[in-house]
């Protein structure tokens, strides 16, 4: 984890509401017990890694989100977005999260339902999510890859079309001197295949697993 | 409602019917799998479609029934299905039955087809005495055929069966995918083929039709199942860049489609085109069916199917778009859901106490839930305070439960989960064609809902999970398989066809995917309650 943290049974029991919020996914009140904690003098590192990751490390206890339905995931997405906004106003600086990640739906999938948890998963871990949204040109994603000092490239497709705009992707990054930028793809499609027959470092089989490998990624811990 | 009790293959079936709707036994007995042997239009004069009265009032023995039947037969109670009416509870005898067939006379016989707003133009002198126009609306679940009389302007026949296609993927991606080996591609092109071949077949001979009569076909149906059935183009629309663009699905030739039909040489099979990659041309017909650009004021035409289509007609323009609604109305809900065919639970109310009661189609062995019986469920869950808005059940169960006629029907959450996002995908997608057209949807004065799972649908149902919008009285009106009978327009009369190209040429195509705001709306209406109520 990033760095010292009190943990002990009043820290706990201060960002129990803003947990409880999270997690049943009511976005204005996670909102405003975030805003609390602030204005109660937490730093907003502390409101990541108490409030927003130990949530995510309940939904990631609680057998993954595959046991959730779709809105309740989406309202807890939109809960950790909120907070993220207070914490943020105008989005994690590239300094400021543990890392960046870019992510997109490549071009030919509109689907982005799982790409947007992924995302909210990585935000409430406290990571920089650059996220470039659907039907997205292999290029654009290599360009803000590059641009955005990515620490890894992530790559979500529903449908098998976009199979082929996937195994673009590594040529592509070479190409631009990022040879040494991992790339994971998931999303119904992809996790049907292996990392080799995608040309991707990693297949996740859902968004906590991918959120695991590259947590190991950042840490520099191996990662297979 | 009265009991209509049916002795045949040695078992005894209970049939619910409306006997104020003055429809034949034979009519009755139609869409279920105990159906009697016929081989003419129901005019009597096959004198095939034989049971024996064994209580109850059908009415007297009419003209036909004396010349088909000796005397003897008719001191015994045989009578002819089609020319008896039953009145209260009545007991038969299916002497013949029908043999089994995948194509079926949809619940609500030739009716479930809607209005026809069109007449037939003057015949040409030319024309064959008694011509007859076949309408195929082709499905990505479902394949209907309408057999037209093309003087009269009267649907003769309809058939409905599921698509073969089925079994190269449920849904339009992965049959596309599949279509990208050629050999695939023929092979669903020739099952789409052989399927309205068969139901012409059918038709022909459980209503005595000589399909040389036979002047025109037309297909209609989405982008995806056109394209396959002409085997043209198919693999454009695996790129979303060609998803607003038009695709040429008129096949190359039509003279082996007619000779596999049974049809005559000059008969001919017209591909009406789609508008674009997800719209196809069944949308197209519907609006055309019912006439929407002569609506005043704003009306919403919504196509429930595998592939949900939306049309908005604004005063000017028809706005249009598909969403994914999945085929989660259609019988993929779950493993306790089927089509809106016999044996289907099709209404679920709450009765004495909180329990649950059915009503089921064309039969009394309940088979599963059809699209409208789940709506009925989700609907009563909520309302008894079982199920929440989010889409769990209270008691915090993974699946409910309950019986029908014997047999336990079930619910899982996984499969309200499935029907959420159906109904969301619906819904947003209502939402941003009403704002792109500038409308407010509560001031719609038409909501026309369409389709197979459309025409059982009850409104309040609807209303209650957020599948429609609460609207007045007489605004939401069910019309049946518009597609259906925007192609019996468009065979009829040269103006339906006229305005099918005004239609074309003032339609405007929204790609969901692009719009920032279907996300939201997408949220909203995932919840399972009123639309427009705040989470």
């Amino acid at each position: 984890m990033n760095g010292p943290h009190s943990s002990g049974p009043s820290t706990e029991a201060a960002f129990q509401p803003l947990v409880d919020a999270l997690l049943v996914g009511d976005h204005k009140l996670a909102a405003a017990v975030a805003q609390h904690l602030i204005e109660q003098g937490c730093s907003r590192e502390q409101v990541v890694t108490d409030g927003l990751e130990h949530a995510m490390g309940l939904l990631d206890d609680k057998c993954t989100v595959e046991s959730f339905n779709l809105l309740e995931i989406m309202l807890v997405g939109r809960a950790v977005s909120a907070v993220v906004r207070v914490l943020y106003p105008d989005g994690y600086a590239p300094t400021e999260g543990r890392a960046t990640f870019v992510i997109a739906t490549l071009e030919g999938d509109v689907h982005d339902l799982g790409k947007n948890i992924v995302r909210m998963v990585l935000a409430g871990k406290g990571f920089r999510v650059v996220d470039l949204g659907r039907d997205c040109p292999v290029d654009d994603l290599v360009g803000a890859a590059q641009r955005e000092g990515a620490a890894a490239v992530l790559v979500s497709g529903l449908i098998s079309p976009v199979v082929s705009q996937v195994r673009k992707l590594r040529p592509a990054l070479r190409a631009c001197g990022l040879a040494h930028v991992p790339v994971v793809a998931g999303g119904a499609a992809l996790k049907q295949l292996r990392p080799e027959a995608l040309d991707v470092d990693y297949v996740a089989e859902n968004a906590f697993d991918g959120a695991h490998y590259l947590e190991r990624h950042v840490s520099g811990a191996p990662t297979t | 409602m009265a009991t209509l009790r049916v002795r045949a293959g040695g078992a005894l079936h209970l049939l619910a019917y409306d006997p104020d709707a003055g429809n034949s036994l034979r009519a009755i007995l139609e869409p279920t799998d105990f159906r009697v042997r016929t081989a003419c239009l129901g005019l009597g004069a096959c004198g095939l479609c034989r049971v024996r009265v064994l209580a109850g009032e059908v009415g007297a023995p009419t003209a036909v029934e004396r010349v088909q039947l000796e005397d003897a037969l008719l001191a015994e109670r045989v009578r002819l299905a089609c020319q008896c009416r039953p009145v209260g509870e009545v007991e038969i005898e299916v002497l013949s039955l029908a043999p089994p067939s995948s194509w079926h006379v949809p619940p609500g016989g030739l009716a479930s087809i809607g209005t026809l707003r069109w007449e037939a133009d003057p015949a040409p002198s030319h024309a064959v005495p008694r011509p007859l126009g076949v309408a195929v609306d082709l499905g990505t679940s479902h394949i209907s055929v309408a057999l037209i009389d093309l003087i009269g302007a009267r649907p003769l026949a309809l058939r409905v069966g599921a698509n073969p296609q089925r079994a190269h993927g449920a849904d339009v991606m992965t049959r596309l995918v599949a279509a990208g080996d050629p050999d695939h591609a023929r092979a669903l092109a020739s099952l789409a083929r052989a399927a309205v071949g068969e139901a012409l077949g059918e038709i022909a001979r459980s209503e005595g039709i000589d399909l040389r009569r036979v002047r025109r076909v037309l297909v209609v149906g989405n982008t995806a199942m056109l394209s396959l059935l002409a085997d043209r183009n198919h693999q454009r629309l695996l790129e979303p860049a060609n998803w607003s663009l038009p695709i040429d699905c008129a096949p190359l030739e039509t003279a082996s489609w007619g000779r596999e039909w049974g049809l005559a040489p000059e008969a001919s099979i017209e591909v009406v085109a789609p508008l674009a990659g997800f719209v196809g041309s069944d949308l197209l017909a519907g609006v055309v069916a019912e006439r929407m650009p002569e609506l005043r004021t704003p009306g919403l035409l919504i196509d429930f199917g595998t592939n949900s289509e939306i049309a908005l007609w604004s005063g000017d323009t028809l706005w249009v778009t598909a969403t994914a609604g999945g085929p989660a109305f259609e019988a993929s809900a779950g493993r306790d859901c089927i089509p809106a065919e016999a044996g289907a639970v099709v209404r679920v109310r709450e009765g004495e106490g909180g329990a649950l009661e059915c009503d089921i189609i064309a039969g009394d062995e309940p088979r599963g839930l059809c699209g409208s019986g789940l709506v009925d469920l989700l609907a009563c869950l909520l309302r008894q305070r079982r199920l929440g808005p989010r889409g769990r059940f209270s008691d915090g169960s993974e699946r409910v439960e309950f019986e029908v006629n014997g047999r336990v029907l079930g619910l899982g959450w996984r499969e309200v989960d499935a029907l959420q996002r159906a109904k969301a995908a619906i819904g947003a997608g209502m939402k941003v064609l009403c704002g792109c057209a500038g409308v407010d949807p509560y001031a719609l004065q038409r909501v026309l809902v369409a389709g197979l799972f459309g025409s059982h649908l009850d409104l309040d149902s609807a209303a209650a999970i957020g599948l429609l919008p609460r609207l007045p009285e007489g605004r939401v009106v069910l019309v049946g398989n518009t597609a259906l009978a925007g192609a019996c327009g468009l065979l009829l009369c040269a103006d339906a066809r006229r305005m099918l190209e005004r239609v074309r040429a003032c339609a405007r195509f929204v790609n969901l995917g692009r719009m920032a705001a279907f996300d939201e709306a997408f949220l909203d209406q995932l919840f399972l309650q009123p639309m427009g109520s705040p989470p």
